[in-house]
């Protein structure tokens, strides 16, 4: 099989991985002849879904022992099989980092034989790479459940982010669908890595040669949809991953309709607003201060899907508003909707100056449409703060005109079809 | 109100901003133009002084490094007719060091800080959506039409990241280009740019970029909308992959 036809067989096959985070990770210096990577991130390009490329995003293979109902690679499923082999990765990455194509390489694959093999071989091109060919771009390296703990540390001192895909979020759901999957097989390396992590930053401050351990730190994924769970449930296992864990990322994936597999739920659509939402209520926990118990309950455990998880919430606590602009705190402005963490740190620098004015809040870039029913500006309101919920619910919806301005437009009907 | 001229270059500006903020008590009533040379225009020219420029510009970098680097953005857009705002801007950044970019209240700083911030974002689209060519004797050519003047920035980016390679950058309206060969970066400008012949086996990757481009997206998700946003028709012209679109 030619090389064109292996990428294609092998990029299609790895696009369901969301990650493509390219920040977080300063590598330069001497030892890196072709490449280094840039703390901020950069994306190189926006695919025709516009989720943006930034890493070279294949599967080292496809051909998998695994039967996991809601993976297109899964053993009982018909699709053409391939493997690169790792002469053939460094090659491909190499080739488009010279161009400016890619940040660098994100590797992934299909359990081939067992996970410790297959690590080892996704291990090999990442040390290639680095040593041989000494390459100072992104590498993020996919941990392959059960792999052993040698390879996992190998992996993180390669690569500048590895993760463990969580896939699922709960064990009833992963034993359901994914029946040669495992929690404690997912967890125990998250944790491991975790220690690693930490361990390799402690040492790092007493000496600057000490080596880094996937400086990028770790992220995971799971698929949202193709199980039971409500969106509580999922957050609260992100919280956890996030507190007890110290991941960097959790991505959510809509579960996209792969498999006729009867364990798996029939969609009309792809949960795309579902996965919008989760991201949100992601935001909120990591940049917000907010928990997963503020933001949902055991009574009400699924996200609005016509208001932003802020906005829900700011509507399910009116004792909260308003909040004056030119007093509120960094914390209490950032539970505003319509603010976020830019505007309301421009906010703090701006009232240094002088106490802002309505005009103002438009100029720092505050979304007035939202934030007017929450603020006042010097004492002042914008709206009547004291309406009641399920009006202020509709003005939030549908702005400021209940009722669509009539049409001046003189429309006949079928004169442009 | 005092109205003061100058003529039209990046020293002539800094020099003239420096000689009002020596001389004038308030440089916020004070106006700075470029010269138009017609006959009835009305002002004090003031002239270039290369040295007193760039003092001004490492003192400003000394008191106040954040508003030093807004203000080399901001060269970048080579924006006409903003002379007044900049001066105010550099006075206001006198007065309160680096705070300075918070006073988005101030029109001046708004003004600046926006520009600033635009130039900034393109030269990061850049570093991101330029392409490489390789040519038949192993260098590397990358061609853009960027807005702004964001050549030397970009160079240095890569000056970087490709370090063992050959390559050239040319922006192909300005006619500037920059070259990298060695460790050592030149720049110049071309007066007559033929287009040289690619290396054997370019077109064989650009193939396989194209591929991956094209199979890494998910057909249920497929948004033009959102690719278009992030990635502005303008750009697509040099990027490889979005060749024959």
């Amino acid at each position: 099989m030619d090389i064109l036809s292996k990428l294609q067989i092998l990029s299609g096959a790895a696009r369901y991985d969301a990650s493509c985070a390219s920040s977080g990770s300063k590598r330069e210096g001497p030892a890196c002849v072709t490449g280094n990577t840039s703390s901020s991130g950069i994306c190189h390009s926006w695919a025709d879904d516009g989720r943006c490329i930034s890493l070279l995003k294949i599967l080292l293979s496809n051909d998998c022992q695994y039967d996991c109902a809601y993976c297109v690679n899964r053993s009982s499923n018909f699709v053409e099989r391939a493997s690169f082999t790792a002469r053939e990765v460094v090659d491909l990455t190499l080739d488009f980092y010279r161009r400016n194509y890619i940040e660098g390489l994100f590797l992934s694959s299909a359990v081939m034989g067992s996970p410790d093999k297959t690590m080892e071989r996704m291990v090999r091109v990442a040390e290639t790479l680095r040593t041989e060919e000494q390459f100072g771009g992104y590498i993020h390296l996919k941990i392959i459940p059960g792999s052993s703990s040698e390879l996992v540390r190998k992996a993180g001192l390669y690569a500048d982010r590895i993760s463990v895909n969580i896939e699922l979020p709960s064990q009833a759901s992963l034993q359901r669908l994914a029946p040669q999957k495992h929690k404690e097989a997912i967890l125990a390396p998250m944790a491991l890595i975790g220690r690693e992590i930490a361990s390799s930053l402690v040492e790092r401050k007493t000496s600057r040669h000490a080596p880094r351990f996937a400086p990028a730190g770790q992220s995971t994924q799971m698929i949202i949809g193709a199980s039971p769970e409500n969106d509580f449930q999922i957050l609260r296992l992100s919280q956890g991953l996030y507190k007890k864990m110290q991941l960097k990322r959790v991505y959510y994936s809509a579960y996209m309709p792969v498999s006729d597999d009867n364990r798996l739920p029939v969609l009309a659509a792809p949960p795309l607003l579902r996965e919008h939402r989760l991201y949100q209520a992601d935001w909120l926990l990591r940049f917000y201060g907010f928990s997963a118990e503020e933001i949902l309950s055991d009574d009400a455990p699924n996200l609005d899907e016509s208001f932003d998880p802020k906005s829900a919430w700011a509507l399910r606590h009116p004792e909260f508003f308003p909040v004056e602009i030119n007093r509120a705190d960094y914390g209490t402005l950032l539970r505003v909707p319509g603010i976020g963490v830019t505007s309301a740190k421009r906010i703090i620098t701006a009232r240094r100056f002088s106490a802002i004015t309505p005009e103002g809040m438009k100029k720092i870039g505050v979304v007035m449409k939202r934030a007017k029913y929450f603020i006042t500006c010097s004492g002042r309101s914008f709206e009547k703060t004291d309406r009641p919920a399920a009006l202020l619910r509709q003005q939030l919806l549908l702005g400021e005109s209940p009722v669509p301005a009539r049409s001046t437009q003189l429309v006949i009907p079928g004169i442009f079809s | 109100m005092n109205r003061y001229l100058y003529d039209g270059t990046a020293d002539g500006l800094l020099s003239a901003i420096a000689w009002i903020l020596e001389e004038e008590p308030d440089p916020e009533q004070v106006a700075l133009a470029e010269r138009q040379d017609t006959l009835f225009e009305d002002g004090f020219f003031l002239a270039t002084d290369a040295i007193q420029a760039e003092d001004l510009f490492f003192r400003l970098r000394q008191h106040a490094p954040d508003a030093a680097h807004t203000l080399y953005s901001f060269m970048l857009a080579e924006k006409d007719g903003m002379e007044s705002s900049l001066l105010h801007y550099i006075a206001l950044a006198f007065i309160h060091g680096d705070k300075v970019n918070g006073y988005l209240t101030h029109p001046a700083v708004r003004d600046i800080v926006g520009i600033a911030k635009k130039a900034g974002r393109e030269l990061h689209r850049l570093k991101g959506l330029l392409r490489f060519e390789k040519l038949r004797d192993g260098a590397y050519l990358a061609k853009m039409e960027p807005d702004h003047n964001i050549i030397h920035p970009l160079a240095y980016h890569f000056s970087r990241r490709l370090r063992a390679q050959h390559w050239f950058l040319y922006d192909v309206r300005r006619r500037t280009a920059a070259r990298w060969n060695q460790g050592t970066l030149q720049f110049g400008t071309i007066e007559q740019f033929t287009a040289p012949a690619l290396s054997d086996d370019e077109k064989k990757v650009q193939a396989l970029w194209q591929i991956f481009f094209k199979t890494i997206a998910i057909p249920d998700r497929k948004n033009p909308r959102l690719q278009k946003s992030n990635m502005p028709m303008k750009y697509w012209k040099y990027l490889t992959e979005k060749q024959g679109e």
